[in-house]
């Protein structure tokens, strides 16, 4: 199979960009070094093509009352023109995807889910509506989707007129014309620091592309996504959450209400104790890489690590590692085998890195 | 294009070796170093460690990933390159420069059989 291209393909590589397939797309892994690409975002301002994501629109007069039932977290709640995180999950609790969910009016819902899960998610969301009133629409091929993050993006976004003086706070969305065409802003991100996520048709994009790198930002890669995300321990699908894990088992808890009325899975979630608990690792030497083996200070296996990098900003190698809840250790002590040797970790009840978002 | 010097040896795996009297001394290229982006760790044999031709020898770790370094001959670890393990920063900064291990060669012949720059050359070019 052919990968597939977003619209800013030419662009990555007129800049030089190192290419490398994820889910099924040509994505840009790296433009400079993958160090001053993390670096940018936590102290400037980076932009990433993450058009390979995902969009399902819903609308009609129970759009709101839908997405609040096939997802955990309380949309139905959620004040207008707000974000909402939160997993999509089985009947039987297991995690389908994460996503987000934007409510832009009562009648209106913005879906947007993740490329490797774009054809799962639109099978299992397009099987549950009977008895909505409701459309729904898998518009992923005519959207474009750039994330513009760092603290200094803000500044930026009102230099190219992205942004007016309203107050815009985090994971807050808003719907705007710009250049005679209709884009969504939202403040959302997935790297721990303040910015924003523009949704637009591909050739806006391609011109936003442009504005925000003529304006300082600077291209960013799917690599120094990755460790961004690690670094602020968000979690990935297919790593902390895969079809067979409930939203428990990663720690997401506070993504699953309970109390709402009715949702997919709320029986099988309600008084459920996960099988695994998601803890935060870090070495002062060594790094820690996906399915190294994690262990007690008896050298017995209790889990393993479902992502590991090293910290570009710590500047030692992180990991989120799944442990068996029957086997965790009370005295909270770890091991992470690399190769031969089985070595002494470092126990975090915080992220490893504060992001600055507001 | 990347450097590649005429006097040194090279396998396919992207490694450098450079002769003196049974004494080899390996590395990895300037087109392995600019493959892997920002080199973050390296771990090297212990002296003394004796080992295959293309067996392993150590790993060197960019931010993403992990490879493994393969030894071009037989022989015994005489010698580690123990600054690149404080700072691995100098395979980016100078590849044939940064030696990481001193192999006492069992047969020199191995050494002969090793690709010579413009066969090394070709792989690259074809890598690309």
């Amino acid at each position: 199979m052919s990968l597939v291209q977003t619209s800013l393909h030419n662009k990555h590589l007129e800049l030089g960009a190192k290419m490398a397939a994820f889910a099924g797309f040509d994505m840009p892994l790296q433009y400079s070094s993958v160090k001053e690409e993390v670096l940018t975002v936590r102290n400037e301002a980076g932009i990433f093509d993450v058009s390979h994501m995902g969009e399902f629109f819903v609308t009609g007069p129970d759009a709101v009352k839908f997405v609040d039932y096939i997802v955990t977290n309380d949309f139905a709640g959620s004040e207008m023109l707000k974000a909402v995180y939160s997993p999509l999950c089985r009947q039987d609790g297991t995690v389908i995807d994460d996503l987000i969910s934007y409510k832009l009016a009562e009648d209106r819902v913005l879906i947007c889910v993740n490329a490797s899960n774009i054809e799962k998610d639109w099978n299992w969301i397009s099987a549950q509506t009977s008895g909505f009133d409701i459309v729904l629409e898998n518009k992923s091929d005519s959207y474009s989707l750039i994330a513009a993050q760092g603290p200094k993006i803000e500044a930026i976004f009102r230099d190219v007129k992205l942004l007016d003086n309203a107050e815009f706070p985090y994971y807050s969305i808003v719907e705007r014309e710009f250049d005679g065409e209709k884009i969504i802003i939202a403040r959302t991100g997935y790297t721990g620091e303040d910015g924003f996520e523009v949704f637009a048709g591909h050739k806006l994009i391609a011109t936003l592309w442009d504005k925000l790198l003529d304006n300082g930002a600077k291209p960013c890669g799917l690599a120094a996504r990755d460790v961004l995300r690690v670094e602020v321990c968000y979690p990935l699908y297919g790593h902390e959450i895969s079809d067979e894990l409930t939203p428990l088992d990663a720690a997401l808890k506070w993504t699953v209400k309970t109390d709402k009325e009715n949702f997919i899975g709320k029986e099988a979630l309600v008084g459920l104790t996960s099988k695994y608990r998601l803890i935060k690792l870090s070495l002062e030497k060594g790094i820690p890489r996906d399915g190294y083996s994690v262990l007690n200070m008896n050298d017995e296996v209790v889990g393993s690590v479902s992502s590991g990098t090293m910290s570009v900003v710590t500047g030692k190698g992180i990991a989120l590692c799944l442990v068996e809840r029957e086997k965790f250790p009370a005295d909270k002590k770890f091991k992470i085998n690399i190769r031969k040797n089985n070595i002494e970790a470092i126990y975090h009840t915080k992220a490893f890195v504060n992001g600055g978002h507001k | 294009m990347s450097n590649i010097p005429a006097e040194l040896k090279y396998t396919k795996e992207h490694e450098w070796a450079k002769l003196e009297g049974d004494i080899l001394s390996v590395g990895i290229t300037d087109f392995a170093q600019s493959s892997l982006g920002d080199i973050v760790f390296v771990e090297l044999p212990e002296v003394g460690t004796d080992i295959d031709k293309e067996g392993a020898f150590g790993v060197v770790e960019s931010i993403k990933s992990v490879s493994d370094l393969y030894s071009p001959v037989a022989g015994k670890v005489i010698e580690v390159n123990s600054d690149l393990e404080s700072s691995p920063e100098q395979c980016n900064e100078d590849a044939y420069g940064s030696w990481m291990m001193k192999i006492k060669v069992n047969n020199i012949a191995e050494v002969e059989e090793m690709l010579t720059a413009d066969q090394y050359k070709e792989i690259c070019e074809n890598e690309h």
